[in-house]
């Protein structure tokens, strides 16, 4: 009897886990497949829109009527932007620069300058064309090379990524096939992804495009407002110990933890919960930041903007004017920027951070200045008068002077900057200082923090 | 006969008096009275969302509020410079609700919150920057948006962060925690141009990586426990 009752349960226990398993085993089975689906939904809308980037590419060299050039043009900046998300989205070992991806945004970046360029009434170089050109001849062999990895998923089940070596190989008892994609040879792909590697590889050897756009380059390749001559470790700690004496700590001992390697090479150093970095070109403090805990605030906005511009005075930092602020809690987070002869010079800015407990110092970053400042010469302009008759009717100007813009690309403009109304939204215009063309439009938005540019 | 009626009559005015201050309870509006350790119905609830807005977790929305809701009450003091005790007073809700307003165009019309990448960019920084120095929190959301500005990389904050095997925290699901109010802070700095990373485009755990890949990047500082590099 007892046994039989035991023999009952066990088959009872083996049945419930057995239709759990398989439970489990089918609803792994709808994920994988879900997964499945969307990356051959990503490899398949990358195959096509490349197809249409090359397609669209070819008729943009070939169109000469400047709306079928514009066209074709915009078809490809848009195409490579679709191309490039779907990209994004395939399995990958492995996260890194990718050269697809720049080839992509190059392409794309670069139509839409020339389009925007024929739709204002300009014309194409022949050296433009020529890059032009050179980019569908680029693109021809990837748009094939990534039909044939889809031709393949068909005919020799190509997984997505490289699986991970067997216990055989980890052995050293079979061959190695993963590390043959990486380097670039041209041994056959066993993956999607291997496959994408050796494009990228193929295209690194190319060399770059050259035109000047905002993705040609990134950042400035060596800062232009440092101060002249080398400083040692010593005299950077010197530096460090200056500054936080200015701004509250006397007889502070910063500690040395490190070097920055960058074009705006630094000193690091630590002082109780402070972190400071000192340039070793010129010693200029070019960040520092308190994480000290803020106590309950005594102090507005207001009273912090005086403390700022009080600390901006001792520091040494006369030639910057506060622009704008935003509340963080307990601190507020002021920019200042650059202006000389009534010109504001955006892209030299200094951010400073003031503390509403006792209006301490608590941020500052001059890396902004640093890497950008240098003296500027202002071509001949248009009179205030001629610019505000460029703007456009019932744009209701609230305040206006001039200013230097920084435009993607590492490059600036002269410009008028406007601030005014129009239907019941508020916005920054800038017209280009010497010609009157808009450069740039900024509507202004009201957040809990403060004023918010977007 | 007449005890029973009496009876009755009281049974009524007790139940009418409790439905009055009960639904008075349910329709307070959050600021109406001081809210403390023990308080309960729907004016915890809009605090405790409320917190959980701004990056301040308190367990689970239920309208009670707890020993969790006190604690992130007191971190919210704390780091907008109140006063620290615990309960949520007229100050309190005021500069709560103040930061969870949406934002507004000139002429005061509503235009939503405008921070649907920064709120994304602060989970990225939480799920892989929890527990670094803040200036390395900020170093990390602007490591994404230097991606963005690079050629090499996807154009927005989504495709960047979801990007196949770009982020460890998105493939053990990290990325979906709410965001702590530090990493809130340090996404809001870096969309509004704080770069303390030096224009990296990774960043690695040099005791925790054997990445051949990662190691191989030039390196340009490192904070807290992060590598940054080029």
């Amino acid at each position: 009897m007892r046994r039989k009752l035991w023999i009952g349960a066990i088959t009872l226990a083996l049945l419930i886990s057995l239709g759990w398993g398989w439970n489990e085993y089918r609803l792994a089975g709808e994920y994988r497949l879900a997964g499945e689906n969307n990356n051959r939904r990503a490899l398949n809308d990358f195959a096509s829109h490349l197809d249409q980037l090359e397609t669209d590419l070819a008729k943009g060299n070939v169109a000469s009527n400047p709306a079928q050039k514009i066209l074709y043009l915009s078809q490809v900046s848009s195409k490579s932007e679709a191309a490039l998300k779907d990209f994004a989205q395939i399995p990958a070992q492995q996260t890194g620069l990718s050269y697809v991806g720049q080839f992509l945004t190059q392409s794309g970046e670069f139509a839409r300058i020339l389009a925007q360029r024929v739709a204002g009434g300009g014309t194409i170089t022949s050296e433009e064309e020529t890059t032009l050109r050179d980019m569908h001849e680029r693109l021809m062999p990837v748009n094939q090379q990534v039909q044939d990895l889809i031709l393949r998923m068909d005919t020799e089940k190509l997984v997505w990524t490289d699986p991970d070596p067997s216990w055989r190989q980890r052995l050293g008892l079979g061959t190695q096939v993963a590390e043959a994609a990486a380097d670039g040879s041209e041994a056959p792909s066993k993956s999607v992804s291997s496959g994408l590697d050796q494009l990228d590889a193929s295209l690194q050897k190319l060399p770059p495009f050259s035109y000047t756009g905002e993705y040609a380059t990134r950042v400035v390749a060596k800062p232009l407002g440092l101060p002249a001559g080398e400083v040692t470790k010593d005299q950077a700690l010197e530096k460090a110990r200056d500054f936080l004496s200015k701004i509250g700590y006397g007889d502070a001992t910063p500690e040395f933890s490190g070097e920055s390697q960058t074009e705006l090479a630094c000193y690091i150093f630590n002082y109780k919960e402070s972190y400071l970095e000192v340039s070793r070109q010129g010693g200029a403090i070019v960040l520092y930041r308190d994480q000290r805990a803020i106590e309950p605030k005594t102090l507005r906005v207001e009273d912090a903007s005086n403390k700022a511009k009080a600390i901006l005075q001792a520091l040494d930092w006369q030639q910057v004017a506060i622009t704008s602020s935003e509340e963080f809690g307990s601190y507020v987070q002021f920019d200042a920027v650059y202006e000389k002869n009534g010109v504001r010079i955006y892209p030299d800015k200094v951010r400073l951070m003031i503390a509403l407990d006792n209006g301490q110092l608590v941020g500052f970053d001059a890396t902004p200045y640093y890497a950008f400042h240098h003296e500027r010469t202002f071509p001949a302009k248009l009179t205030m008068e001629q610019a505000v008759r460029k703007l456009r009717p019932n744009f209701q100007v609230l305040e206006s002077r001039l200013a230097v813009i920084p435009k993607s690309g590492n490059k600036e403009v002269y410009s008028y900057e406007f601030r005014g109304r129009y239907q019941g939204e508020e916005y920054l215009i800038y017209l280009n200082a010497t010609n009157g063309a808009e450069e740039k439009i900024q509507r202004i938005i009201k957040t809990p923090r403060g004023e918010y540019l977007k | 006969m007449k005890v029973h009626i009496r009876h009755w009559r009281m049974v009524i005015t007790i139940g009418l008096l409790l439905s009055i201050t009960l639904s008075g309870f349910a329709y307070a509006a959050l600021g109406d009275r001081l809210l403390g350790r023990g308080s309960k119905g729907s004016e915890v609830t809009e605090l405790q969302k409320k917190l959980v807005q701004l990056g301040y977790a308190v367990g689970t929305v239920d309208g009670k509020y707890g020993s969790k809701t006190e604690a992130a009450i007191r971190r919210f003091q704390k780091e907008h410079g109140l006063r620290v005790d615990g309960l949520a007073g007229t100050q309190t809700i005021k500069e709560l609700k103040r930061l969870t307003g949406q934002s507004t165009n000139a002429s005061g019309k509503a235009v939503g919150y405008k921070n649907i990448d920064t709120n994304l960019l602060a989970r990225a920084v939480n799920a892989e920057a929890r527990g670094e120095p803040y200036i390395g929190q900020v170093a990390v959301a602007a490591v994404i948006l230097n991606r963005i500005a690079d050629p090499a990389f996807p154009k927005t904050v989504a495709d960047i962060v979801y990007q196949p095997r770009a982020f460890s925290s998105v493939d053990d699901g990290q990325i979906n925690l709410p965001p702590s109010a530090s990493a809130m802070r340090a996404a809001q700095e870096a969309v509004t141009g704080s770069d303390p990373s030096g224009g990296a485009l990774f960043f690695f755990n040099p005791a925790k990586t054997s990445n051949k890949y990662i190691w191989s990047r030039p390196q340009i500082k490192q904070i807290g426990n992060h590598m940054f590099t080029k």
